[in-house]
């Protein structure tokens, strides 16, 4: 072994690291032959102290009790709890499936939207069902761009943005169609939180993109920590998926009509 | 009528590992949460402070890091590492985030230690040799907040957390050559930081250059 060979396990040799026992043995019989690698290794061991040292020091550290209370505190007033998942490890599996899925509807829902956009709408304050569960709705945080035109007498029901808390959402009011009728048609509907699909918050959109309702199967709440009743296992569930300008969905959370 | 649909609780308790007190927590169960932020605040409150030096920061990273738990738990995969690394790699990101916007440490720039550094087989008895072993804690805990953000990560989390190269890797998101090469790099910085002045003095008006260690 060489001075350079030597220098490059140096680091490895004082923390005894260097599992091949040949190669300890020569880095060993080279510095006992050479006064210079051997107090390169007197330093390395020097060093090798002091860090085990500092951190002895520090083994009794750990953060202020009251941190804990804080944190519990926290994890109380959250606005909801997330029941348990059956599997966890079932989680990026399903990940990957509602990502694909989402990617295809996306492409399906967008053209379509657009299309609907040039017709005349005829009914909007409320959706029925069937339509409503494949309806895209856009949405855009800057105040200033200008709505779309629509006819006078239509009012389209208010979305709702909020990301957070559990919301329960009831479509306007419609003075021009006739109650009963309505009242065939009226979605009321309890919504999740949105769930990050990502590490990014969905908050953080700034420039926009679509909330789109597609239909997945039951189990894949599951997979993002929402109790499934067994006996419903394969049934479907709606879902809002938050899509970025991109494309790319960032959040999604669950719907149930009643 | 049939019955709501209840999930089946399972009680936290301490002989449970990390991924199932992860699960009852996310599912509400408030003893889980207790008894994971007991196994794990420790280690996570002991890598902000080593790498920031600064308690209140070592507070509020710890608390985030648990806060984030809370929130986003649920992107936890287990195939891709342990909860411990994950918590850890967490930590990091708000650790760095602190340093970055608070200016917190006066760093030396990164292409002076390195040329210092690079003035390699430090034969010389060091300054540790000399010291009582509370001037050496203190000696050696200014030298690792004095070094460069990507040495400093290394150092923490090898020498001092004692986590393995693969552990470490997962953290830092890197190979493990890389973490081997950068533990040595950074001690050999320490070394220089740690020798007595007037040898520090001598060697800083020799200004060999070796290439960068990009690793
Ligand atoms: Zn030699």
């Amino acid at each position: 072994m060489n001075c350079q060979r030597f220098e490059e396990l140096v680091s490895e040799l004082a923390r005894g690291q260097i599992m091949d026992a040949d190669l300890q043995r020569d880095a060993l019989d080279h510095e006992r032959e050479c006064r210079e690698c051997m107090l390169r290794l007197n330093a390395e061991e020097h060093l090798t102290r002091g860090l085990h040292a500092l951190k002895l020091e520090m083994e009794s550290v750990s953060a202020p009790m009251a941190l804990e209370s804080h944190l519990v505190e926290a994890f109380r007033t959250r606005n909801v709890v997330h029941p348990i998942v059956p599997r966890r490890t079932m989680a990026r599996y399903w990940l990957t499936a509602v990502a694909a899925l989402l990617l295809i509807v996306f492409g399906v829902v967008a053209a379509r939207w657009r299309h609907e956009q040039k017709q005349p709408r005829q009914v909007e304050a409320a959706v029925p069902s069937k339509q409503y569960e494949k309806q895209a709705v856009a949405y855009n945080r800057t105040p200033d761009q200008p709505k779309p035109e629509r006819p006078a007498p239509e009012r389209r029901p208010k979305r709702e943005r909020r990301l957070n808390g559990l919301v329960a959402k009831t479509p306007s009011r419609n003075a021009n169609r006739d109650e009963s009728q309505i009242s065939n048609h009226v979605v009321k509907e309890i919504a999740t939180d949105f769930v990050a699909l990502s590490y990014l918050n969905p908050e953080n959109i700034q420039e926009g993109g679509q909330i789109v309702r597609v239909e997945l199967p039951r189990s894949a709440m599951a997979s993002f920590g929402f109790p499934v009743n067994m006996d419903r296992y394969n049934e479907k569930v709606k879902a809002d998926v938050l899509l970025g300008v991109d494309g790319v969905a960032h959040a999604i959370r669950f719907v149930k009509e009643y | 009528m049939t019955a709501a649909f209840r999930p089946f609780r399972m009680k936290a308790n301490n002989d449970q590992n990390d991924g199932e007190l992860l699960r009852l927590m996310l599912a509400g169960d408030e003893d889980a949460l207790t008894l994971l932020y007991r196994r794990r605040q420790a280690a996570i409150y002991r890598f902000a402070l080593q790498m920031s030096g600064s308690p209140s920061v070592a507070e509020d990273v710890t608390q985030e890091v648990f806060l984030f738990l809370m929130r986003q738990g649920h992107v936890f995969d287990a195939a891709r590492g342990s909860l411990p690394s994950f918590l850890l790699g967490v930590a990091r990101n708000y650790v760095l985030r602190r340093l970055r916007g608070e200016q917190l440490l006066v760093t030396l720039a990164d292409d002076y230690e390195d040329e210092v550094a690079s003035e390699q087989t430090r034969t010389e008895p060091g300054l540790l040799e000399e010291l009582t072993r509370a001037e050496t804690i203190e000696a050696v805990r200014k030298a690792i907040l004095s070094l460069p953000e990507r040495y400093r990560e290394v150092v923490v989390l090898c020498e001092l957390q004692e986590l393995s190269y693969v552990e470490t890797a997962e953290i830092l998101g890197c190979a493990i050559g890389t973490v081997r090469s950068r533990l040595h790099r950074a001690r050999s910085l320490l070394l220089t930081k740690l020798r007595p002045a007037e040898q520090a003095d001598q060697t800083t008006e020799v200004t060999v250059k070796s290439a960068r260690c990009f690793a």
